[in-house]
């Protein structure tokens, strides 16, 4: 059984323009020791997804319409308040996008991790200190006895993010969502925060959820990636395989988009772009939803048919008419992706 | 390590060596309320005033007991005296020493008028924080039903309590001046606490598994305790008037019991002969009253320096 099954999962926000479906269907599942990427642009319903996993969508207007996200055999969306409570933190840790936010200002590091470790704990105030130094020794933060009573003002971003690593494995949970954990970092920062997320993962033997924009991170942290576009699910498969077989147009228009630095596809110029902007969550495009922007629509039917979640290979889930393996005659000569 | 340097190096005028020690040496804390301290002190009106206040404060605490006389003590053959070195302020109609008396009689005021004030911040608080991070539908009709109460005279409504309650001392003199004034502060604190509860910091103490009085008592709560400060100051200068206006019209304390109100309306009898009655109690609750305000004025540019930074 896997970690964490999340089916057909539908979070809906009811505002004053109408129902937007940020979240459409959604269902994956993390095994246990694995990583699982969580791709797709601004808007995709990526954060609502972990949001609505940790029960910490705001309601109202957010809602939980359907689905089910099973921890354990547990139905999370089932729990009261009160047991959720108990969930978050100790089973399943989440690490926010702004470090430079996520920490209150007016209480030092220690109290902040310390009163983690107690929340879920029952130990001595020494215990917990002693445990919070050890934490912040493990995310590698220097003098980090020292460093305890200090305000977070004094720590940059990437030690900030290592703070909030270092209170979300204070309770050893076995599931940690890092929702755009490095977005905010510096790019020299970014790689040694995700270099310590995976050695973090290995030590402690986590499942991790990695969200993220950038195809460059999932690459390196992730066993599984799912593309997201528009609150639904449109490829599902492991890191290798969508890297070296990008099925969904989308997924290679992405690829195509990144820029390349050595290889056979170096490009001179501009960069590749994805023509035109998602869709309105408020009203979505009818049947496929990444159509408005596909090159391949057009060719039948599959602006009036949803495409439906399909096994293509073993183990590689696509959502389109017009999957590139089945693509036998290309009706534009150039080939974007690898 | 050492990148966040010290505020305090422009103004105190040091070198980035001295201030910051040795290389790797670790860099001195300089916690929130030093440098609200620092900030205060650059205000000259308010630490005049504070010093003022202070004066003031220890005047009415200490002078009471070491005073040669009492301030209830009647001796008609000093009655009306001016001002001497026995009696600084003088004498009243009946000879008592104004000196002790006035210092007497601020006792109580002052003991009001910070009663009051911090009855006003408790109600104030609970309501405002309540409405506040529950939000919803609760926070719409507790904030309607304190639109409601807005529309009620802060006086007259004191007075009305005063008459419901039957008798005046100064335990009913703090209730009847906080029951209708408290409404301002509840909206502060609300107004405070729906900005915070939004801030990421509050989602990431819910991630972790923080229970709904954790946040309020550790997240919520202690960053408006800036904002709570400079309202008690803010407070104080209606309470001392309004405790003033009630003992002069004859509804608060009443003699021969002593407050600064009560006293001015014992002198205002006397006025045109022997004015020095009434003079000393009416200044000394302006100089209350102004100095509350300017120790305000300094505590907002302290503790909130982003409204001004001179």
């Amino acid at each position: 059984m896997a970690l964490l099954e999340v089916d057909d999962l539908r979070t809906h926000f009811f505002t004053r323009e109408g129902v937007v479906r940020a979240v459409d269907g959604v269902s994956f599942s993390v095994e246990k020791g694995k990583t699982l990427g969580i791709v797709g642009e601004s808007g995709c319903g990526k954060s609502v997804t972990a949001l609505s996993i940790m029960g910490l969508i705001p309601k109202p207007p957010a809602q939980i319409v359907s689905g089910s996200v099973k921890y354990e055999g547990r139905d999370l969306t089932r729990l009261s308040e009160r047991q959720l409570e108990d969930v978050r933190g100790r089973e399943i840790a989440m690490i926010f996008q702004d470090p430079m936010t996520s920490l209150n200002p007016t209480l030092t590091i220690g109290t902040q991790i310390t009163e983690t470790i107690r929340r879920h704990y029952d130990v001595s105030q020494k215990q917990a200190d002693k445990k919070a130094v050890e934490l912040l020794e493990k995310v590698r933060i220097p003098r980090a006895a020292e460093r305890l009573g200090d305000y977070p003002h004094r720590f940059s971003g990437g030690m900030r993010q290592r703070v909030m690593i270092a209170i979300a494995l204070s309770c050893d949970p076995k599931l940690l969502i890092a929702d755009e954990p490095t977005t905010a970092l510096d790019v020299t920062v970014q790689a040694s925060v995700l270099d310590l997320l995976d050695d973090l993962r290995h030590e402690y033997d986590m499942s991790m959820i990695i969200i993220t924009h950038d195809m460059g991170v999932v690459a390196e942290a992730a066993d599984d990636i799912i593309v997201m576009y528009a609150g639904q699910v449109v490829e599902h498969a492991t890191t290798l395989e969508l890297f070296d077989n990008p099925e969904h147009p989308y997924t290679e228009a992405l690829l195509g988009a990144l820029p390349q630095l050595e290889g056979a596809n170096v490009r001179e110029g501009r960069l590749t772009a994805i023509p035109g902007r998602p869709p309105d969550l408020l009203a979505p495009p009818k049947a496929c939803r990444f159509a408005p922007r596909c090159r391949y629509a057009g060719s039948d039917d599959c602006t009036e048919h949803e495409p439906e979640l399909r096994e293509i290979r073993r183990g590689h889930w696509v959502r389109s008419a017009h999957p590139a393996s089945e693509r036998a005659k290309t009706p534009e000569p150039q080939q974007v992706g690898s | 390590m050492a990148a966040s340097t010290p505020t305090g190096i422009r103004d105190e005028g040091l070198t980035v060596e001295q201030a910051l020690g040795a290389p790797g040496t670790p860099v001195g804390q300089s916690n929130l309320w030093k440098d609200a301290w620092r900030r205060y002190r650059r205000n000259k009106a308010a630490v005049v005033a504070g010093t003022t206040f202070l004066v003031i404060v220890l005047y009415c605490i200490v002078w009471p007991i070491i005073s040669p006389y009492s301030g209830n003590e009647v001796d008609f053959s000093i009655a009306k005296e001016g001002p001497s070195l026995a009696h600084p302020f003088g004498t009243d109609k009946f000879g008592r020493d104004l000196f002790t008396r006035t210092a007497e009689g601020g006792r109580v005021s002052i003991l009001i008028a910070f009663g009051a004030t911090f009855a006003i911040l408790a109600i104030g608080v609970v309501y405002g924080s309540i409405s506040g991070f529950v939000g919803g539908r609760l926070d719409n009709g507790m904030m309607r039903f304190l639109d409601a109460l807005y529309g009620l005279p802060y006086l007259p409504f004191a007075i009305i309590t005063l008459a419901i309650i039957g008798h005046t001392d100064k335990w009913t003199m703090m209730i009847a001046l906080s029951i209708a004034s408290w409404f301002t502060t509840a909206r502060i604190v609300r107004g405070q606490v729906i900005t915070l509860k939004e801030n990421d910091y509050v989602r990431a103490a819910k991630a972790v598994g923080a229970r709904w009085y954790r946040i309020l008592a550790r997240h919520l709560l202690p960053n408006t305790l800036g904002i709570l400060i400079i309202a008690i100051f803010l407070e104080l200068p209606a309470v001392i008037l309004g405790e003033a206006f009630l003992s002069f019209i004859g509804l608060g304390i009443s003699p021969p019991d002593a407050s600064w109100g009560a006293m001015a309306q014992e002198g205002r009898a006397t006025y045109r002969t022997h004015p020095i009655e009434i003079v000393v109690p009416s200044i000394a609750i302006a100089s209350l009253v102004i100095c509350a305000n300017f120790i305000a004025d300094g505590l907002r540019d302290a503790l909130d320096p982003r409204t001004k930074e001179t």
